[in-house]
């Protein structure tokens, strides 16, 4: 039997990882408001079982937050997070041929995609999971995380293209760095 | 491509939250928000549950229990509050009222179709939506037959159909803004009646009420009614299968009203207001679905004009709408109403004495009434 955790230790764990899981919950989420609400929710369950928690609590916030973005946490969150979305898809329209970069497009249309899409590519590019582990945090197969983030990334090149395109129409030139 | 695609979300998510960091003070936020948890979960006969541990902090919360009380309340409206402020204009508010019996309970001029029903003493239905400063509403009669739609899009132009007449109107400078309801717990509100009946109000241009302001949004109002302290919580009640956290108006409220909200998302899912001691029986009940912007749900929001409807003046479109309800006391012209106290009258129990019954007359679209000011939430003394 593991040997009880201490608070100061749960501490010093999130003085850590805080920041990252911070990050990760914002990308799930589409807002620093619903991310930080999101990752208050893991870390008050981890909290809960702390004292005899036994295993990586890193792995077991990750997984928390995605299940919690994909299981539809909090209705509120998900509206504003639509809202969000509506807004950004607008501006990307409008956008699409201004300044913006086309890597703040393709973090605004990740917040478009289905929330398992949005979750297999925030844990394979930002938190540079493995496919297998990846499934383990999502609890699917590997196959599902191969075909869910092919997907994800066949509409990002989608935007890609568009984007080359509309530069070239305008004559801009290598915008993407 | 493939990889650059790969490369460049990762930059891209590397570059959005370049920035971020944690809140300080995490786990005391985490601590606090699991002790108000713990708290409302006691107040809710879930105490079976409660860690040894946190025995402490689970205070009985039963009657007399006054400080337990009040934190879980003041937790769950801030909850609410919280959740209706991301929702507003996040969320498309769809609300259906239901009206039964033989008065609204507000007295007069608070919803056309509350009132229309209230001829009668037929349960009538309104159906809502809400979005932002676009608002539709579509009256049905007793039959299930639609009377009128009505509602200011979001360049404030006001469309009314009326399926009686089959005549439609829309006039631009009417709308401006929704009035402003700016509550808080800290300032106080003052309010005789909870602000939820503000939610009732039509947004009929005559009906006790400036024509140049809003009807307000389900949100706003029901926002404005839980951070105004008059209510509380009180236990836990089935709503449509969902367990939802019931909150009431104080018992020396004259008017009863009970909210209930989802204890996952803090949205209301029904506000039941019903008329107080000594008044007609009457109740209104709204059942509210809180709905994504889709295109498809934004199309609600949009008044259509059926085929062959002839386009007539605003007074002659409102006028037999107005004729419909009794009783009402309006204002000889719009242009003599006087801004927010329009308001007053709607939600203070009617004067003693003859109601005015001149129908109202309409100025000419281009006069833009002033700004609506901060409204006053008291009843005269008489």
């Amino acid at each position: 039997m593991a040997a009880e955790r201490s608070t100061a230790e749960f501490e010093g764990f999130l003085a850590e990882r805080a920041d990252h899981l911070l990050r990760t919950a914002v990308l799930l989420t589409g807002s620093r408001e619903a991310g930080e609400d999101l990752l208050q929710t893991a870390v008050e369950r981890l909290l809960r079982r702390w004292r005899r928690f036994d295993g990586d609590p890193e792995g077991y916030l990750r997984r928390t937050l995605c299940n919690l973005a994909t299981d539809g946490y909090r209705r509120a969150g998900r509206w504003r997070q639509k809202e969000r979305l509506l807004r950004g898809e607008l501006s990307l329209s409008r956008d699409v041929t201004g300044d913006v970069d086309l890597r703040d497009a393709l973090v605004r249309l990740l917040w478009q995609l289905p929330a398992r899409q949005r979750a297999v590519l925030v844990l394979r590019y930002w938190d540079q999971l493995t496919d297998a582990e990846t499934a383990a945090v999502l609890g699917c197969a590997e196959g599902t995380v191969r075909s869910a983030a092919s997907r994800g990334l066949a509409r990002m090149r989608e935007l890609a293209d568009e984007w080359d395109d509309t530069a070239a129409s305008c004559g801009r030139n290598g915008k993407r760095a | 491509m493939n990889t650059d695609v790969e490369d460049l979300l990762r930059d891209g998510m590397e570059r959005y939250t370049a920035d971020l960091r944690a809140p300080a003070g995490l786990i005391g936020r985490v601590t606090q928000r699991r002790r108000r948890r713990l708290l409302l979960r006691s107040a809710t006969g879930a105490t079976a549950v409660l860690a040894a541990g946190a025995a402490a902090l689970a205070v009985a919360v039963g009657p007399g229990a006054r400080q337990g009380g009040a934190d879980t309340t003041a937790y769950v409206v801030k909850q609410v509050d919280s959740a209706l402020s991301a929702a507003d204009p996040g969320d498309i508010a769809q609300m259906t009222v239901t009206t039964s019996g033989t008065a609204t309970p507000f007295g007069t001029g608070v919803s056309t179709g509350a009132a229309t029903g209230a001829a009668t003493g037929a349960a009538t239905t309104t159906e809502e939506w809400s979005y932002g400063d676009q608002w539709r509403s579509v009256t049905y009669s007793s039959a299930g037959h639609p009377v009128y739609d009505e509602g200011f899009s979001a360049s404030s132009v006001y469309t009314l159909v009326s399926y009686r007449a089959r005549t439609w109107v829309r006039e631009s400078g009417l709308g401006q803004p929704g009035a402003s309801l700016s509550f808080s717990a800290s300032s106080g509100c003052g309010l005789p009646v909870g602000a939820v009946a503000f939610l009732f109000r039509s947004g009929l241009p005559g009906i006790g009420k400036h024509v140049g302001s809003l009807p307000e949004t389900v949100a706003r109002a029901a926002r404005a009614a839980v951070s105004c302290g008059t209510l509380t919580v009180a236990g836990h009640q089935r709503v449509d299968g969902v367990d939802a956290i019931k909150l009431t108006s104080r018992a020396d409220s004259p008017i009863s009203e009970t909210i209930w909200v989802s204890p996952g998302t803090y949205l209301p899912l029904r506000l039941v207001i019903r008329s107080g001691a000594g008044s007609p029986p009457g109740q209104l009940t709204a059942d509210i679905s809180w709905l994504a912007p889709t295109a498809q749900n934004l199309a609600n929001l949009t008044v259509p004009i059926p085929a062959g409807f002839r386009k007539v003046s605003l007074s002659a479109a409102v006028t037999p709408i107005l004729a419909l309800i009794p009783g009402v006391p309006l204002p000889r012209t719009f242009g003599a109403l006087v801004p927010g106290l329009s308001g007053l009258k709607t939600f203070c129990p009617a004067p003693a004495g003859p109601s005015a019954t001149a129908r109202p007359t309409f100025p000419a679209p281009a006069v833009r009434p002033p700004a609506t000011p901060r409204l006053v939430f008291s009843c005269p003394k008489r």
